[in-house]
């Protein structure tokens, strides 16, 4: 083995974040484990302590740039949780509006930027090519259309959000200022615009991705449960109730997004930055949960827009439900992206959205709370403790990225297994393990705000001693 | 040109607002602006020597550190993006702990570990290595960037901006009689009136212009994501006296009283400056 002793150390690319995987083979060369773990740590949870509750939304929102709307959003809710209060339905379609924004925005970037160029160029493209920058070159039509769709989003963000990266404009009872009729109609007129490019691009992903039907069966099918929002078995994004399928696709629990945190809970492994999270009925060996796209689909039955249904409907057709197939996290992630499109068209045709009741006055006080939104990668949960005075004693977040981990680690164990045998390693490894896990979009971020460092693959023989790296 | 984007600890939040720069992203990837290094986005493994590198992320693990030093020695001109990388950022909060402390509280003892040690403090990238411009901002407003980033790729010096939010955001200063300070959700604010003539706490007055004022416009304060303008970095330093100061002068209400309820809020001032800086020579290249 002395041939695999070559160290290189260089990132594993288009993830957002740094992660590492290690694999470790048995004395006969065969993999035994493997570990995607992250090498970040930042420290939120600890040193926003004692900040005062007003600041927090605004704040905490920099645990992730790209999902930061997820996380105000998450953030104000647990804060009207604990001071009981009542938003307007105004405020509420506003909310919904924001979150909208922010599924564009990074499905957007994922399918164009990130994921694409995997399913664009031949397997044996000079890798400094295979990226969208190069797509664009070559057709611009896709340059402009995935910059269209993010500068839809841009503007959503920016006229409701008042910024587009970080907004300020949610807080803790509303939103701070109404939509004008103006900016409503400038922005209607953009959204049929936008869901007209997203029908485009999901016809594309879907021709690309059924052509490498055998290569998505083939990585990961790993059956675990499911968890999302739902609202009568349809998708919903910014309230509803969390329902839990078993791997089977049966219900194994429906509970109020409150309770969150009775039904999940993080456990600490020392060799990554990041917690795990999984289902506190079945410890974390048997309570292994998914979220995100694909999770959507599983625990749901329909999306409340017609072209999106439609998407679904196919979607379960083709490929069952639950589906288990990694790489269709891909896949139902553009359902998500129309469902999006249609729900902002929907949500800004509807005239009373520019009411001027966005915000209710709120009466501060101490307690707990929790709060649920689905964030782009999955479904998010914030629960904070704040004093007497309003500050805030302790927080808790469980971020999809972490739920996900478990689920990641087996995939790229999987693929592992597939590519290694008796100590050989078999040209595609790493192009494998990078399509799973971009395919959960993880956000090490996220998962890390607390604890960086590239993902990089290691082998290690069963003493620990590293064979390879791989990046 | 060619084009290094570079990631350390961070929220990627600066990266994203690069992107969301729309048309004038296109016009700029369509000019001399050839992106060769990017995790993000970019299979490439090893940093290239190149032309230019962005940076987003201050220095928190070593090997951050390990990697803005490689960075530096391979590029011809460096760019810190976003406040993380100007001043630390928002993870210099952190540095109100010990990273014990902070492993402690919040995971483990590092000892088995075979992850990347930590620095003992968040840095911000200027304590390791020359910067050619600092592009503060939590994250810069992709106008800024693009604006920035011409300019660099024409051989010219981007604008600097030395003045304050205040000058970009179109309220009017009064002085008004107030008998106290308001917190951001204790009433509606007027639409036209400096939110501190209304007795809000915003930092506009010490805060660094070029982002266009979107929070005060929005009737929301600005918290200070720029950063400190100049004359504050250099001369002063002393952000709460002159806050008090401008609070005292468009509220009426006495300098002491004003004191009293900043104290009541230490997270006000240095959400994202908390660091300690060595080697910052942002005066003349701050933009
Ligand atoms: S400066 Fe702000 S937006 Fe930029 S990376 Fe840091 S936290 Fe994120
Ligand atoms: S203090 Fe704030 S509200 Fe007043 S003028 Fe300056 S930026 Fe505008
Ligand atoms: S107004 Fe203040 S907080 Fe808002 S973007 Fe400008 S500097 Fe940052």
């Amino acid at each position: 083995m002395t041939s695999q002793r070559e160290i290189t150390i260089s990132p594993t690319t288009r993830i957002e974040g740094h992660g590492k995987v290690t694999i470790i083979l048995d004395e006969a060369g065969n993999v035994s484990d493997a570990y995607f773990y992250a090498t970040e740590i930042r420290g939120f949870d600890y040193f926003l302590r004692g900040m005062e509750a007003d600041r927090l939304p605004f704040i905490i929102s920099r645990i992730c740039g790209v999902c930061s709307t997820a996380h105000v959003l998450a953030s104000v809710k647990a804060i009207e949780n604990i001071y009981g209060t009542e938003i307007t339905e105004t405020a509420k379609k506003l909310r919904e509006l924001l979150l909208m924004g922010q599924i564009i925005s990074n499905h957007s970037l994922v399918f164009f930027f990130l994921i694409l160029p995997d399913f664009w160029f031949s397997k044996e493209e000079d890798p400094s090519k295979r990226n969208a920058f190069q797509i664009m070159r070559e057709n611009p039509e896709i340059g402009r259309k995935a910059i269209a769709l993010r500068s839809f989003a841009t503007k959503i963000l920016d006229t409701i959000g008042k910024r587009e990266v970080h907004i300020v404009s949610a807080i803790p009872g509303g939103l701070i200022s109404p939509l004008k009729e103006k900016e409503r109609e400038e922005l209607l007129k953009a959204a049929k615009e936008a869901c007209a490019i997203t029908q485009e691009a999901v016809s594309l992903g879907k021709e690309l991705f059924e052509k490498n039907w055998e290569e998505f069966r083939k990585a990961g099918d790993y059956k675990t449960h499911y968890m999302a929002l739902t609202d009568d078995d349809a998708i919903e994004f910014y309230e509803g109730k969390i329902r839990i399928l078993n791997p089977e696709g049966d219900v194994f629990s429906e509970f109020a997004a409150q309770d969150y945190m009775k039904h999940v809970e993080e456990k600490r492994y020392e060799w990554t930055y990041a917690k795990f999270a999984c289902l506190k009925a079945l410890g974390c060996q048997k309570g292994i949960v998914q979220v995100g796209p694909t999770a959507r689909v599983n625990v749901n039955k329909k999306t409340k827009t017609e072209f999106a249904n439609r998407e679904l409907e196919e979607f379960k057709r083709k490929f069952g439900s639950p589906t288990h197939a990694t790489l269709l996290f891909d896949y139902a992630r553009l359902i998500d992206l129309l469902y999006a499109c249609e729900r902002t068209r929907e949500l800004l045709e509807d005239e009373s959205i520019t009411r001027t009741d966005t915000r209710v006055k709120v009466k501060p006080k101490g307690g707990v709370g929790t709060s649920v939104v689905e964030a782009p990668r999955g479904t998010l949960a914030h629960e904070y403790a704040l004093t007497r005075n309003g500050r805030l004693k302790s927080m808790k977040l469980i971020i999809p990225t972490q739920v996900n981990s478990a689920a990641i680690n087996l995939n790229v164990k999987d693929a592992a297994t597939e590519f290694i045998r008796k100590g050989e390693i078999k040209p595609g490894l790493l192009n494998r393990i990078e399509m799973v896990v971009r395919a959960y979009d993880p956000c090490i971020k996220c998962a890390t705000r607390n604890a960086t460092d590239s993902l990089k693959v290691e082998i290690r023989n069963h003493e620990g001693r590293l064979l390879k790296i791989l990046s | 040109m060619k084009v290094n984007i570079v990631s350390l600890t961070c929220c990627a939040g600066c990266v994203s607002s690069f992107l969301n720069a729309g048309d004038a992203l296109l016009e700029i990837l369509s000019q001399d602006f050839d992106i060769v290094y990017s995790p993000t986005f970019v299979d490439l493994k090893e940093v290239p020597q190149v032309d230019l590198a962005i940076v987003e992320g201050g220095v928190r693990t070593e090997a951050d550190e390990k990697l803005i030093r490689e960075v530096r020695a391979k590029s011809r001109i460096l760019v810190a993006l976003g406040i993380c990388a100007t001043h630390g950022g928002i993870t210099s909060l952190g540095n109100i702990i010990s990273v014990k402390k902070l492993l402690e509280k919040e995971y483990f003892v590092l000892e088995t570990s075979k992850l990347p040690e930590l620095e003992d403090l968040m840095y911000p990238i200027c304590n390791f290595v020359d910067v050619d411009y600092y592009i503060p901002g939590c994250p810069p407003m992709p106008f800024l960037i693009v604006h920035s980033l011409k300019s660099i790729v024409s051989g010219k010096t981007p604008t600097r901006h030395q003045s304050v939010v205040c000058t970009e955001c179109n309220r009017k200063i009064i002085a008004a009689k107030l008998d106290r300070l308001y917190g951001i959700y204790d009433k509606e604010a007027d639409p036209n009136l400096c939110l501190v003539s209304q007795g809000f706490v915003c930092l506009g007055s010490l805060t660094r212009e070029g982002c266009g004022a979107p929070c005060p416009r929005a009737g929301f304060t600005c918290f200070g994501c720029r950063g400190p303008t100049d004359s504050l970095l250099y001369r002063s330093r002393d952000l709460y006296s002159f806050l008090v100061k401008v609070i005292s002068k468009r509220t009426s209400i006495p300098e002491e009283e004003v004191k009293k309820e900043l104290y009541r809020n230490p997270f006000i001032f240095h959400t994202f400056i908390f660091s300690k800086f060595e080697r910052f020579k942002a005066r003349e290249r701050i933009i």
